[in-house]
């Protein structure tokens, strides 16, 4: 287990690459980004946008200012649909009242919480708006809405930003990895392609964004390899599969050929060769990360947490922890009107959170879900964490210099939490606690790896 | 007469052939000696893996013994008697999460829904406690003492029923998600029919269960002990076999329950095991006092109210009920009781055991890690 836990510890820190961002030019790669962060595939682009490396989602579309861009995908909820279909833009200037009834057992037409300030969809979904002069290229076009206004889309679908999002390379507004059947209809960055052969593929989560091969097995590197030069021979061989490039393949950004033998090409990725494990029974997995000098592969890792934090074994997995141990949540929350806005940032109505952390009293959410502290002075070394000024009594932010308000550690503009029934190290009993498993108005653990397969959801 | 107590009654003949056919089905040859109905498993050592599971619930036609006065209603029944859709609109605040605050901080003031408990003498289960008290129940091969109150809270909630949602997914996963797999390992075995003394251990494993083709589960599998993530299921205890039957003496034992979305666990106190033995399978019971909270907090995790609906399980009745009824291990500074006697009716097929130091038997890669006896 120690063994494990340091390994987790070094992999967050020696992943820790740095936040960068990128302006490309239309059609032009961005074979150049820094070191650690994922290339992508060079695609036609309108003038006025570009791509931009985040820092847990990898390359994504940005507009001029680095606003990263969104759709709205159609999900199916318990009762009905939501989202956009391509070319018919729903997101308008709508101010719903009340609830729709998607998710059941509770019927539609309930008040909203603060419904007399409730944002309209295209308040905190802003769209992307076409100039008079904007032409079609690629994937993209330009959508006629019912409002008169011309709006962007890609690949058919709509574009928006995020009102949370304020420098170049925030996502704050949705994410690429997987949130879970009921969990609310999200929004969706949208980015071009990654610069990985099609024998590849890539699986968004919390410790970065994981290469696997197109059958979703596990990608491995060994540490007793040189660069562009296999050691794992024989016997070997035989547990970790090298992955074989095709006789037609070729090097491309960072992935390139090492000849294992003559006419035996298996490929690298930053001049690692990459193998498969025979022994792995599930897919995506990060179990053949437990044999010594073997580890999985990261396009780009995520950034690291703070020292205040720190990693622990659970029954099921890997999570992040505080600095005494205590597994760290996040708190999800979509609300149930048509447009499915998100009550999970401190800037949305609290009363969701307040009930599953306290039956409606803040005072006890404060007991039952703590904040994370944050040191006086405290800083994050990246932005997918930082440290926010949080009226306890409201859950929302603190004015400036407001008496009583309290530091906290907050990821992707999130405050997160530690739980009330835990009592050592590697406890997740806030996993899944509240509405529909914690993924509409509840708290999931921050798994960096589960073994079981919950933890993606 | 439920499966258990056919099985623990079954004619000796079945457990002859079954003893006999084990070694064509395993390999596994019967050691010298012991004649084939007091068959002594190789090196005293004999493994089960669950793979069904049930809240003890002693059903009957049609539910007219324990359940007279009906099946209890459910969230979505409850939701519309509570803010009833009349023309007055209802505030979210005030309704939909008024009710979800009652879910995940439920209260002991007294119920606004009469609740149906099951009634009856009768009950599976085990005396856990030694007593003949009042409440208890008589088993229906006879042996009183028998300490269930579980039954009485969830006997008339059709989600712990058989034909219940609950029981056809729990036994589902228990059977796909590896989260679950637990193991039974009995040692220093002499005989498999009477052994006054035997050791019991409970390890969660990791491997999928040998399935046959027509969906049942077969002996003869092997399940390695998850030492990576599962050290802390770990616990032993000590049994006797009586005529085929292991009963152990009491241990704490915690059950990884994983249903719908949640890494649950159940957590037993005072467990004892009742469990009729062949050479190929064990049937029986799991009897204990399951921490009142914990429980309910893993259904809660487990069922979001939507599901829970589906099976007309409302959790703040059902904690008002596991309340009231919770019968063991007081809280020292109150008095209350903090457990509640609880059974699970279970199947289990026999497996070998892989303990981590068996080197031979995982792949050289593998360290050898974690858990041992």
């Amino acid at each position: 287990m120690m063994r494990s836990l340091i390994k987790s510890l070094l992999a967050f820190t020696l992943g820790a690459a740095p936040w960068f961002a990128m302006a490309a030019t239309p059609q032009a790669p961005a074979a150049s980004a820094a070191p650690g962060t994922e290339q992508y595939e060079s695609v036609p682009m309108p003038p006025g946008f570009q791509v931009v490396v985040s820092e847990l989602e990898g390359p994504v579309f940005a507009d001029a200012s680095g606003r990263t861009l969104y759709q709205w995908p159609v999900k199916t909820l318990r009762n009905g649909a939501v989202g956009e279909r391509k070319r018919q833009p729903t997101c308008d200037h709508t101010k719903y009242r009340v609830n729709s009834g998607l998710m059941s057992p509770y019927p539609p037409g309930l008040e909203l919480p603060e419904v007399d300030t409730r944002p309209s969809c295209l308040d905190v979904w802003p769209a992307v708006i076409a100039g008079s002069d904007a032409k079609a290229i690629g994937k993209w076009s330009v959508i006629e809405r019912k409002d008169g206004i011309r709006q962007w889309a890609y690949d058919g679908n709509a574009l928006y930003t995020s009102v949370l999002d304020e420098q170049p390379g925030d996502v704050y507004g949705g994410t690429f990895r997987r949130t879970g059947g009921d969990a609310p209809g999200e929004r969706k960055p949208i980015g071009p392609p990654s610069m990985i052969p099609p024998q590849f593929t890539i699986v968004p989560s919390l410790a970065g964004r994981m290469l696997v091969t197109s059958d979703a097995r596990s990608v491995y590197a060994y540490a007793k390899d040189a660069p562009g030069k296999s050691n794992c021979l024989a016997d070997c061989a035989r547990q970790w599969t090298p992955v074989l490039a095709p006789a037609y393949a070729k090097d491309r950004g960072e992935f390139s050929i090492v000849q294992r033998e003559p006419g035996i090409r298996q490929w690298a990725f930053r001049n690692q060769p990459l193998y498969t494990r025979v022994a792995d029974e599930k897919a995506r997995t990060q179990s053949g990360s437990d044999v010594p000098d073997w580890s999985n592969v990261y396009t780009q890792r995520a950034p690291a947490p703070p020292a205040d934090f720190t990693t622990q074994d659970s029954v099921s997995g890997i999570v992040l922890a505080d600095k005494q141990g205590k597994t760290v949540y996040l708190y999800n929350c979509g609300d149930d009107a048509l447009d499915q806005l998100a009550c999970d940032h401190p800037d949305s109505p609290q009363a969701y959170r307040f009930t599953v952390c306290g039956a409606g009293d803040p005072q006890r959410c404060l007991e039952n879900f703590p904040y994370v502290l944050a040191a006086k002075g405290a800083k994050s070394n990246n932005r997918i964490w930082s440290v926010m000024q949080i009226d306890p009594m409201t859950g929302k932010r603190a004015a400036p210099g407001q008496p009583g308000a309290l530091s906290v550690w907050a990821f992707r503009k999130r405050p997160v939490y530690t739980m009330f029934r835990d009592s050592k190290p590697g406890d997740v009993q806030g996993d899944t606690w509240g509405e529909f498993y914690g993924l509409r108005n509840g708290y999931k653990a921050f798994w960096l790896r589960d073994d079981f397969g919950n933890g993606g959801e | 007469m439920n499966r258990s107590q056919r099985l623990l009654q079954r004619p000796l003949v079945s457990l002859i052939l079954g003893a006999l056919a084990l070694p064509l089905l395993t390999g596994a040859a019967p050691t010298n000696g012991p004649a084939a109905d007091d068959w002594k498993p190789p090196g005293g050592r004999i493994g089960y893996v669950l793979w069904d599971e049930y809240w003890g619930i002693r059903e009957t036609a049609d539910a007219k013994e324990e359940c007279p006065q009906g099946f209890n209603i459910g969230p979505r029944e409850q939701f519309a008697i509570l803010y009833p859709q009349n023309g007055k609109p209802h505030k979210l605040v005030d309704s939909q999460l008024a009710y979800e605050a009652d879910v995940w901080f439920p209260t002991t003031k007294p119920d606004r829904f009469e609740f149906h408990e099951a009634t009856g003498k009768y009950a599976l289960g085990i005396d856990l406690d030694g007593k003949n008290s009042p409440e208890d129940f008589v088993s229906d091969d006879g042996r009183t003492g028998i300490d269930n109150e579980l039954f009485r809270v969830v006997g008339c909630v059709r989600n712990y029923r058989k034909e219940g949602e609950l029981g056809i997914i729990t036994t589902k996963w228990r059977q796909q998600n590896p989260f679950n797999r637990v193991t039974f390992e009995l040692t220093n075995v002499d005989s498999l029919k009477n052994d006054p003394e035997v050791t019991v251990s409970y390890y969660r494993t990791s491997d999928h269960l040998l399935s046959g083709t027509t969906g049942n589960f077969l002996p003869g599998g092997s399940q390695r002990i998850d030492g990576r993530w599962g050290k802390r299921f770990t616990a032993t205890t000590r049994g006797r076999i009586v005529d085929g039957v292991l009963e152990t003496d009491p241990f704490d034992l915690e059950l990884p329950e994983w249903a719908l979305s949640d890494p649950s666990i159940i957590k037993f106190k005072g467990t004892k095991l009742r469990l009729a033995l062949t050479p190929e399978r064990a049937e029986g019971v799991l009897g204990g006092y399951a921490d009142v909270e914990q429980w309910y907090y893993a259904m809660n995790t487990s069922w979001a109210t939507h599901h829970a609906a589906y099976g007309q399980a409302s959790a703040p009745s059902i904690y008002r009920a596991l309340r009231r009824r919770a019968d063991g291990y007081p809280d020292p500074k109150t008095g209350e009781n903090t457990a509640i006697s609880a059974v699970m009716d279970i199947k289990l097929a026999q497996v070998y055991v892989i303990h981590p130091d068996q080197a031979a038997d995982r792949p050289t890669d593998m360290p050898a890690r974690g858990a041992t006896n």
